[in-house]
């Protein structure tokens, strides 16, 4: 199975929301479309379940067009919504019945999901009693609840609690484990770098970096040292010509341009005597890249 | 097909579950209850005796005594006869032992008559059915003194027969209450059961559901299955309406009194059926048009202002049928029959009147039901494209530009 874009762009009165953008996802996994607020996420997954119609371009999925009756897809919007004063498991089944799941097997889901994310207590009240994240569960739920093959979140883990940002994360992974195809937008690149396999950053509605996430930071070189020392070194940092990034109670972040210098340095600090907790050499992250490439 | 019937299934439990629906039922039922009851309660409260008593002064005689027989003819007054001054009179209308009281005074020339009440604000003058009574006594007192004989009186007495009649060949024949009643019903029916699409799609924008709901399902499903939901609802609750209605009327009211306001036998199985095919397709055409301008606004506080439009239109359907029945064979009224905007309101009572023939009818429902496809089509692509239109209020440009645009 994959999912193909090929050559997608989409104007808005005179604004070009997408531009020529192309990605592939061939094999179950993560996809993680990053860009700042307007680069056109959204627009491009909107494109990708037909909400919205391209300008131009394909998208497909396993050769076919991406609509209901050719893909069971799983797709959770930017934009929150339930119904506030319907019972949550109805509106849960009506759109489990929408989806095609027939009645036993969508109780049985429910109440699976409904375990899995800590809101079996709400089953029964109007969705309005429920507080922000816990309506944001539930919208959760209904993307996943039909078991669909390709599952598309938009922002999924905005406005969450640490807790259930941990919850929704492990899902992901279940998911994925169970080969699932899972294409996310989001703006936190930590979460994105945990478990995101290919990459795609937009600008503008512009593609400015795609790949697996592991060979784009392989191809950055490592750009900063992380020394934990019981002493100041701000005169080895003089020395070797370095710039401090960050310094805190002897814990220093120092930008590197080659890995040399900073084997030099460690060597200089040992033979010195100097008691060392921690010196660790570090690539790039990925909030690191996106901020070289959007910033 | 199993997802339209999903959407009405959810539809209709969803506003049958809402409180304020179950509220505002069940308070139409007990005031349609209660509003039956009135001329129950009003005699209880009353008592049994609810004859005006009626005091008659006839100092002169003038009368000769026949007013005592006023009491043997059924009369809406309780009759006394007595001799009594005016400040006793007057006491004892301010003592409410009577209501009213006539004084005979015989003048010069002719027979004075004063009628005394204690307030005479709500009357304009003498009432006409004592005027009658009195007049009828006085003649029979007179005629009978000229000593005639049975046929003599007779042939003095006219014995006319007056009949209403007219040069058109078409006779409107029906009761013009319960005509009515029926294009008033309707037109609340309708108008009331399909402004609710209108919000129920505004809802859906407002608490932003659309997106996930049009990948769930088709737009068309959604705004058809929306409509039928609603209008089945509201069938059902006027259907409920009627029916405590009638069952009201024929358990509280005289049987004499739901004569006079409903004859039954106007309402043939054929008049039945027409007057249930026009309240569903002309829900239909208002909760389409409705659902087309609840698809243009995404706050709740615009649905009044864009919902105008269609509420002028139904305004104006009404009265064309509503004030065209007074001349029912009129070209305007026929041209309201046939109008889509006015014929839910117009056929009916012409079908009720038998002035409509079934090719009348025929003509009428297919206009109606040709515009309702049209503005199904058309409100289900608006509903499609503005499903994102989150902004302010859609202006009737940019529905045109969205109905024209291609790729949307």
């Amino acid at each position: 199975m994959s999912l193909v874009l090929k050559n997608v762009s989409k104007n808005f009165i005179g604004k070009k929301a997408v531009d020529n953008i192309s990605l592939t996802l061939d094999k179950p996994g993560v996809f993680g479309l990053l860009g700042t607020n307007g680069a056109g996420k959204t627009t491009t997954i909107r494109m990708l379940l037909g909400i919205i119609k391209k300008d131009s371009g394909e998208i497909t999925w396993n050769g076919k067009t991406v609509e209901r009756k050719n893909v069971n897809f799983g797709y959770l919007p930017e934009e929150r919504g339930v119904y506030p004063k319907t019972k949550i498991f109805d509106q849960l089944m009506y759109f489990a019945e929408l989806k095609g799941m027939k009645k036993q097997e969508a109780i049985n889901s429910i109440n699976k999901w409904a375990k899995v994310l800590k809101v079996e207590e709400y089953l029964q009240m109007p969705a309005e009693k429920l507080s922000k994240g816990n309506q944001q569960k539930i919208q959760f739920m209904t993307a996943i609840i039909h078991n669909p093959e390709l599952v598309v979140l938009d922002e999924p883990f905005s406005g969450l609690d640490p807790v259930n940002t941990e919850i929704l994360k492990n899902i992901i992974i279940d998911l994925v484990a169970n080969g699932k195809y899972v294409i996310m937008s989001a703006h936190q690149m930590a979460t994105i770098e945990e478990f995101c396999s290919d990459i795609l950053i937009l600008n503008k509605g512009k593609t400015v970096l795609q790949g697996n996430l592991k060979e784009i930071k392989e191809s950055y070189p490592a750009n900063r040292v992380e020394v934990d020392v019981n002493q100041n070194i701000d005169n080895y940092i003089k020395k070797f010509e370095l710039e401090k990034e960050n310094e805190k109670d002897n814990d220093y972040v120092i930008k590197i341009n080659d890995e040399d210098v900073a084997h030099k340095l460690l060597n200089e600090l040992v033979k010195d005597g100097i008691e060392i907790n921690k010196f660790e050499i570090k690539k790039p992250t990925l909030n690191d890249i996106f901020i070289e490439k959007v910033g | 097909m199993k997802d339209l019937v999903t959407v009405i299934k959810f539809t209709i439990k969803d506003m049958v579950k809402r409180k304020s629906f179950i509220i505002s039922t069940i308070i139409i039922l007990i005031l349609i209850v209660a509003g039956f009851n009135i001329p129950n309660i009003l005699k209880s409260i009353g008592g049994e005796d609810t004859q005006e008593k009626l005091l008659i002064v006839d100092e002169q005689n003038v009368f000769e005594g026949t007013l005592e027989n006023l009491n043997n003819i059924n009369l809406d007054y309780n009759i006394q006869i007595e001799n009594i001054s005016y400040d006793k009179i007057k006491e004892k209308i301010e003592n409410e032992e009577i209501e009213s009281a006539i004084v005979i005074e015989k003048q010069e020339n002719n027979i004075k008559i004063r009628y005394i009440v204690e307030n005479t604000t709500m009357m304009e003058s003498v009432p006409e059915e004592l005027v009658n009574m009195i007049n009828n006594m006085y003649s029979n007192l007179q005629i009978s003194k000229l000593g005639l004989t049975y046929e003599q009186l007779q042939s003095i007495q006219p014995n006319f027969e007056f009949s209403l009649e007219q040069t058109e060949e078409e006779k409107a024949s029906g009761n013009v209450l319960a005509i009515m009643l029926l294009s008033i019903v309707l037109f609340y029916a309708i108008y009331f059961c399909a402004y609710q699409v209108s919000s129920s799609i505004t809802t859906e924008k407002t608490s932003k559901i659309m997106e996930t709901l049009v990948t769930s399902t088709t737009p068309k499903t959604i705004v058809l299955g929306k409509t039928i939901g609603i209008g089945i609802v509201g069938l059902l609750q006027m259907i409920i309406i009627v029916g405590t209605a009638i069952i009201s009327a024929k358990s509280f009211l005289e049987p004499e009194m739901i004569d006079a306001i409903l004859d039954l036998s106007n309402i043939t199985p054929y008049l039945a059926i027409v007057t249930i095919v026009y309240f569903i397709l002309g829900y239909l055409a208002y909760a389409l048009l409705y659902a087309l301008t609840g698809s243009t606004v995404s706050k709740p506080e615009d649905i009044q202002s864009a919902n105008t439009p269609v509420a002028i239109l139904a305004v104006i359907g009404f009265y064309l049928s509503y004030f065209t029945m007074m001349n029912p064979t009129s070209e305007l009224n026929v041209f309201a029959s046939m109008f889509p905007i006015s014929s839910p309101f117009c056929m009916p009572f012409r079908v009720m009147m038998g002035i409509a023939s079934a090719s009348d009818v025929a003509i009428s429902i297919t206009i109606l039901v040709v515009t309702i496809l049209i503005i199904a089509q058309i409100a289900i692509k608006i509903y499609s494209s503005a499903i994102f239109n989150y902004g302010t209020k859609m202006s009737f440009k940019d529905i045109i530009k969205i109905y024209k645009d291609k790729n949307n």
